[in-house]
């Protein structure tokens, strides 16, 4: 073992299905449905539509992990779940991909969050109507509640007894996880001090066994990959039961084209191993996130469809937000050891919806967040705020004190807009597909609205008795892209991620957001899938696509 | 600010029978680096190792050598770079042109090589790379000697902060699977963490 990096894994280990014997797929004269991308909205789907009895393909770029071989506590080596293959980024404020914000696998994105599982709040259904910015979404929180419930019920959500912001108030599922790190008790105790409400944040982590499953040990790596299987990802809970129920996942395999016939989706190509192989299927779900999903939809250009398919509007790729994540990291008189627990143990929503003495529209959510040597460093000698460098005896005297730290972290609403987009570059990947360009600049409110988070985390830090010290720029999650709406002229697809313009042809995932709201967008994702599941087996019972 | 370990007595690497293999052997590897080159010529590997030490102030062989192998590995493998601003060159042209870039500041200010410069010439001339103040136009016609410096600098740290000996530096307690960690609250130490030396 010489390389970090090495792409091993251990994907033969699925008894179900041999994923390196195309010859013997176990739909390969067509499936009902075949989805793209194994990640959090993929996973539901495949269970959903499998245990309704469609066959179900699920194809996926990446491997299938084994938590126990292929994962280690170790921050260099984990990289590799996230999407590494180049993109061009641009833009004034050019963007951090791979394990930033994306997953490559199965499971996808779900193998390396940090589990925290929020809602949206009615108001972020409605930003246009009630704050002038942004724009209304086809759907209104009621219309996903009851999803909502689903799944945090499905996966046993750990969280408070009473949840003090937005339309769910609690109880979770399974109770809070106790005990919290101690930069997540600081972070209450600050809150406190400062007249800000708290909570244990919701998580996606196992406070009590479940489903065969031990709850968390706080070993802290939960971007790293989950080893004891404590936080839920889609390789461990929805992907094995969707095979279970009969579906089959293709993992190495990468989906290059979308095949049409006429105005209808038939199928799609991908490839394996270098050999290019088809999958038929009724009706086709592009759930590969924000940027795979436009790329394949912009790249699948037809004599029919000239700009793409589904793009009538000339919205595919467009109007993609990831959220601020700007982290304060303050020094304390006394030892926090950011290393330990799970990272993310306590939130607020304080700043939530939209106040106008503030000076800007929407809001946010902060958490305490722990951090790992590589991150940290990383972070302050490199991803400064203010745009300097922290390097030699400075940076290392500052991690000399890596245990006295605390650290905040934002996740800030980014408000949509058009410029913000995916599209093509003449530059080709491996697979011959055109490497997809990705473009963000913050705008006006946007940036408004992460000074006053900073300056409200370094109040926090202020008030545990430490002293702010680096204030990081940074982002996290990407939403957007083929954003949902009424309208086929300014929208890609509507309330069930159904595309306009091809009527067996969906998306599901984050790409369909129409605002990035102000939380951790995990939950919504699922959510979504789980109603759009809901409608298209009601739909193929009806033979309506 | 400290200027040394507050865990002198720290090491975490004797904490690895009581990791799972696989991060035992990802960790171990570290402590034994290989020094053939895959990607850098001979003297571009000794110019990486020199400048490294000074963008991580440390001057142990032992962790310098890692540094430089996986920088060295990283670039030779085709595993992609996540994102890559528009304008900035393909990582390995974006190295052999940036490690020119050094060694041509050092001429042009020096007149001598970049390693055989004393320390303080050798973080000057990083200094001025990191501020785009580079005297040697030809070298940096084609890549911006910030972007190389932002990279080289966050590459060097990445692999600088996976060594065991930084984390016993830094009192990191590192791997913990599978036994977890049972005392995470404010002032509560398992018995197998780094306890700081007060004196």
């Amino acid at each position: 073992m010489t390389n970090d990096s090495e792409l091993t894994h251990h994907s033969v280990h699925y008894d179900g299905h041999h994923s390196n014997q195309m010859s013997q797929r176990k739909y390969q004269d067509g499936a009902d449905v075949c989805i793209v991308g194994a990640g959090a909205a993929g996973g539901v789907l495949a269970h959903e539509l499998a245990q309704a009895g469609l066959k179900v393909v699920v194809i996926e770029a990446g491997p299938y992990w084994n938590p126990q071989l292929d994962f280690a506590s170790d921050e260099l080596a984990m990289r590799r779940l996230g999407w590494q293959e180049t993109r061009l980024v641009d833009g004034q404020d050019p963007l951090r991909l791979g394990h930033n914000n994306s997953g490559r696998g199965v499971g996808g994105g779900t193998v390396h969050f940090t589990g925290v599982f929020l809602r949206l709040h009615e108001s972020d259904f409605m930003t246009r109507t009630i704050d002038g910015v942004g724009e209304d979404w086809p759907i209104r929180y009621q219309d996903l509640a009851p999803y909502y419930d689903k799944i945090e019920r499905e996966i046993a959500v750990s969280g408070p007894d009473h949840f003090p912001w937005g339309a769910f108030q609690g109880p979770y599922p399974y109770p809070v996880r106790e005990p919290i790190s101690a930069n997540a008790q600081l972070f209450r105790e600050a809150c406190e001090k400062l007249g800000m409400e708290s909570v244990v944040a919701p998580l996606a982590i196992l406070s009590g066994p479940f489903d065969g499953r031990p709850p968390c040990i706080n070993r802290g790596f939960c971007n790293q990959g989950c080893m004891p299987n404590a936080k839920y990802s889609g390789l461990i809970h929805h992907i094995p039961k969707a095979i279970q129920a009969g579906a089959e996942v293709l993992s190495d395999c990468m989906v290059t084209e979308i095949l049409m016939d006429g105005s209808r989706v038939s199928g799609v190509v991908f490839s394996h191993h270098g050999l290019t192989y088809r999958q038929k299927a009724r009706v086709v779900i592009l759930a590969g996130f924000v940027v795979e999903t436009p790329r394949l939809l912009l790249h699948s250009a037809t004599p029919h469809f000239p700009d793409g398919l589904a793009n009538s509007s000339g919205w595919v790729g467009k109007a993609i937000m990831p959220h601020s994540s700007h982290d304060v990291y303050g020094r304390l008189p006394e030892e926090v050891r950011l290393y330990k627990g799970t990272p993310v143990l306590a939130l607020t929503q304080h700043y939530y919806e939209t106040d106008r003495d503030r000076g800007f529209a929407r809001g946010y959510t902060l958490s305490a967040h722990g951090s790992r040597p590589v991150s940290m460093a990383g972070a302050i000698a490199a991803e400064r705020e203010d745009g300097t460098f922290l390097w030699g005896q400075q940076l290392r005297e500052a991690m000399l004190d890596y245990n006295m730290y605390a650290r905040i972290t934002l996740v800030g609403e980014v408000l949509p807009h058009p410029e913000n987009a995916v599209t093509l570059s003449g530059l080709k990947d491996e697979y011959g597909m055109p490497i997809p360009k990705v473009s963000f600049s913050y705008q006006e409110n946007d940036r408004k609205l992460y000074k006053h988070a900073i300056g409200e985390m370094n109040r926090l830090i202020g008030a545990m008795g430490g002293t702010p010290e680096h204030v990081v720029s940074d982002t996290a999650h990407l939403m957007g892209g083929c954003r949902m709406g009424r309208d086929p002229q300014t929208s890609v697809v509507n309330e069930y991620g159904q595309t306009h313009d091809i009527p067996n042809l969906f998306i599901a995932g984050a790409s369909t957001f129409v605002t990035s709201g102000g939380a951790n967008p995990t939950n919504t994702v699922m959510a979504l899938a789980a109603r759009t599941a809901d409608k298209l087996i009601e739909a193929m019972q009806l033979r309506e696509v | 600010m400290s200027k040394n370990s507050r865990y002198p007595a720290y090491d975490v690497w004797a904490e690895h029978t009581h990791w799972d293999d696989h991060t035992k052997q990802v960790v171990g590897s570290r402590r034994s680096p290989q020094v053939a080159y895959q990607f850098f010529s001979h003297s571009e590997g000794l110019l990486v190792q020199t400048a490294a030490s000074e963008l991580v102030n440390d001057h142990r062989l032992e962790v310098l050598t890692f540094v430089t192998q996986h920088l060295d590995e990283a670039l030779a493998s085709p595993i992609g770079e996540a994102q890559r601003k528009v304008g900035v060159p393909p990582k390995k042209q974006l190295y052999r042109w940036g490690l020119a870039g050094i060694e041509a500041e050092s001429q042009a200010r020096y007149g001598t090589g970049y390693v055989a410069l004393k320390k303080e010439e050798q973080q000057a001339i990083l200094q001025e790379i990191a501020a785009g103040r580079t005297q040697a136009k030809e070298e940096w016609s084609q890549l911006s000697p910030v972007d190389f410096f932002k990279r080289f600098l966050r590459d060097a740290v990445d692999a600088y902060y996976s060594h065991p000996l930084v984390w016993s530096d830094i009192g990191y307690g590192g791997p913990a699977y599978p036994r977890g960690y049972v005392r995470v609250e404010k002032g509560l130490t398992d018995p197998w963490e780094a306890k700081a030396d007060d004196k």
